[in-house]
């Protein structure tokens, strides 16, 4: 609860962000790497209610930074790690799973029916029959998900207080939901901005799959991690305006983060901007160093048509989030739940923050 | 606080603060001397904050964070004698005759008896602390008749001992700290008083009570477990900048978290009534009968308090109305 001088291991050290001031009414929750959180938490859980027992193997698909941290939290706590990926992981996180003591292992082949995610899931079923007594930890329906960041929000209110304003990229939805709904318990007046991406299911878009370019955030899939009612404002950015406000923040604040902290940027900057009376609080959830090569690497941009000089100043007002387009917009989503995210147009409403006393909702 | 401080010097009366259960270790004591005991305390009105908490090697804790209140005072007065019965007045509260056993023991007046009188207009049964200012005063009171003056750990110790769960008025009205009610034990401390509030209180069951004591712990979910966090950065926030308006915002958070498990009637209406008069927020004893509303101390709060007063009689809570404040 007081933070130690000294950690008991790396991922203490880690699991909490740096909160940095970036403008006087924006402040940024920096993580190295914000999936430990989920990680220890999910595996602690695990581990206390019997789901999980000590030097059992743990299994799960994934290729990106949530089994980087399973991979972390695995290692020092003595489980074998299965992480089932696909072609598309890039090397250098393999190998620095493989350096922890992950099995890595790669599906070559799509399914017939639902491609690769399919053909990932039939492998990690495998995995799990074939080894009794593993754990699985379902990063995108486990509630012990968007639980694991009551940690960041005592750490948020301890040294900011009530903020009036998070914005944060939605993935599984875990971070957003979780602060959200302990940061509401105390400020229910709260405004909750959601980042997506063009092509992402999670709001209503139409999946574009693997065509979309921004990793990290969106999915082909509505997670149940992800609480929509908790949200305010959902704004969806795309892959090169993502990695322009990328670069800008690394240009400008010297703050070295990866895409989705590009995205959460953007909007989090504009809206601050926006409202001067509003305290903002901005999650960015890893840092820039798996993306050197692509994001920061302006002829990887030029070649893959990413490359933006300017931003847009302002995003385009949707009137409901199934709309196509090709440029930063946000919708009015007034904390709906999806199910009732329909097709009708909401009428269009300036962007202040709105004062709401809506009650606090347990996940 | 004790009323009679008179000894020539204040020795430390125990080496042996680390491990719980064992008999402390008594100082070699010079002082033969014993006179009449004295003591006074006042009570609390429930909590600010109640609930799990991590300790710092990672295990939930059961804690509170007591709001004191000075409406409600108990007073002893203990004449010890060498050999012969321990008598109480008014008799009948055992868990005094308890503390008064064990605390004698500690001090190493084993088989010293007395008599002992408590005075105490703390109302029973609503969550205020009754029981244990009995216990606290009674401790002090045997302690001042040896001319001593006990560490709050050894208090928080025995007066645990005596009546099984507790409270922090051990540590006074100068430190508000996060207390592990069911060990006895301080688990942090959050460093300095409550900023100075106005309360408001009333009892929502009017004419009856809750045995506190029998109470089992209240089984919380695993969100409400790390809503705790929240609540308690924020707590810390408000102490550190003295913040009541946050005081207000965290005390309302644990009240409705209790209300999933120990319902308090009207709990809707009074969260309603508490933003509609301004108030800071609302706080409860969670395992009591009273609840309160809290207010910034200034101009407006004597509207604010007489209009709360007229929502509260709408809902015929208004016979218990009293007012205290956390200022010292």
């Amino acid at each position: 609860m007081n933070d130690p001088i000294i950690h008991a291991d790396v991922v203490e050290a880690h699991a909490l962000p740096r909160i940095v001031w970036l403008r006087s009414n924006l402040v940024v929750l920096a993580f190295s790497l914000m999936k430990l959180l989920p990680a220890r938490f999910i595996i602690r859980k695990a581990l206390e209610n019997g789901e999980l027992q000590p030097g059992a193997l743990i299994a799960e698909t994934t290729s990106g930074t949530f089994g980087l941290a399973l991979a972390m939290v695995a290692r020092l706590q003595g489980h074998p790690l299965t992480l089932v990926s696909d072609p598309a992981i890039d090397p250098p996180m393999q190998r620095r799973l493989e350096d922890l003591g992950a099995t890595v292992h790669i599906v070559r082949e799509p399914a017939a029916t639902g491609g690769f995610q399919r053909a990932r899931l039939d492998v990690l079923q495998r995995v799990l029959a074939e080894n009794p007594g593993s754990f699985c930890p379902r990063q995108y329906s486990n509630p012990h998900n968007p639980e694991s960041y009551g940690a960041c929000a005592e750490h948020l209110a301890h040294a900011v207080g009530p903020v009036d304003c998070l914005v944060g990229t939605v993935g599984s939805g875990g971070s957003m939901s979780g602060i959200s709904s302990y940061l509401r318990l105390l400020v229910p007046e709260l405004t909750v901005i959601g980042v997506d991406t063009h092509g992402s299911v999670i709001f209503g878009q139409a999946d574009a799959g693997a065509k979309r370019m921004l990793r990290g955030l969106g999915n082909s899939l509505v997670p149940p991690t992800v609480d929509h009612t908790a949200f305010d404002w959902v704004h969806w950015v795309t892959a090169a305006e993502a990695f322009r406000a990328t670069r800008q923040l690394h240009q400008e604040h010297a703050l070295f983060a990866g895409p989705t902290s590009g995205a959460a940027y953007l909007v989090a900057d504009w809206w601050a901007r926006e409202n001067p009376d509003s305290l903002v609080a901005v999650i960015f959830p890893d840092e820039g160093y798996r993306y050197l090569d692509t994001v920061y690497n302006d002829s990887w941009l030029e070649q893959h048509g990413l490359r933006l000089e300017t931003l847009p100043a302002a995003p385009e007002e949707w009137d409901c989030p199934h709309e196509t387009g090709d440029c930063w917009s946000f919708y009015n989503w007034a904390r709906r739940s999806h199910a009732s995210s329909t097709l009708q147009p909401q009428p269009h409403s300036s962007p202040v923050a709105m004062q709401r006393t809506t009650g606090n909702r347990e996940k | 606080m004790l009323t009679m401080q008179t000894a020539a010097k204040r020795v430390p009366t125990f080496t042996n603060k680390t491990d719980a259960g064992e008999a402390p270790i008594l100082m070699a004591s010079r002082c033969r001397s014993h006179r009449i005991g004295t003591a006074e305390i006042h009570a609390h009105h429930g909590e600010i904050v109640q609930g799990v908490f991590y300790s710092s090697d990672g295990n939930l804790e059961h804690a509170l964070v007591t709001l004191p209140c000075s409406l409600y005072r108990a007073r002893a007065r203990f004449r010890p004698v060498r050999s012969g019965p321990l008598t109480l007045e008014p008799a009948g509260r055992w868990r005094a005759k308890t503390a008064a056993r064990l605390t004698l023991d500690a001090l190493g007046r084993t088989g010293w008896g007395g008599s002992l009188q408590i005075e105490s207009n703390v109302p029973i049964r609503w969550g205020c602390g009754s029981s244990t200012t009995d216990v606290l005063v009674t401790i002090r009171a045997v302690a001042d008749a040896f001319n001593r003056v006990l560490e709050p750990e050894w208090i928080a110790r025995i007066s645990v001992a005596a009546e099984t769960a507790s409270d922090s008025l051990m540590y006074g009205p100068e430190r508000t700290v996060l207390f592990a009610q069911r060990r006895g034990s301080l688990l942090l401390e959050l460093g300095g008083p409550l900023p100075p509030m106005v309360v408001l209180g009333f009892n929502t069951e009017v004419d009856r009570g809750v045995e506190t004591l029998s109470l089992p712990p209240i089984q919380y979910s695993s969100w409400e477990i790390e809503a705790f966090r929240a609540i308690l950065g924020m707590l810390r926030r408000a102490i550190e900048h003295q913040d009541p308006w946050l005081v207000g915002r965290v005390a309302t958070a644990s009240s409705i978290i209790t209300q999933r498990h120990r319902p308090k009637r009207f709990m809707p209406q009074l969260l309603r009534l508490s933003q509609e008069v301004g108030a800071l927020g609302i706080q409860v004893a969670h395992s009591g009968t009273v609840a309160g509303f809290l207010f910034e101390p200034g101009n407006e709060t004597i509207g604010r308090i007489q209009h709360a007063q007229a929502g509260l009689k709408s809902l015929g809570l208004d016979e218990s109305c009293r007012e205290f404040s956390t200022a010292p």
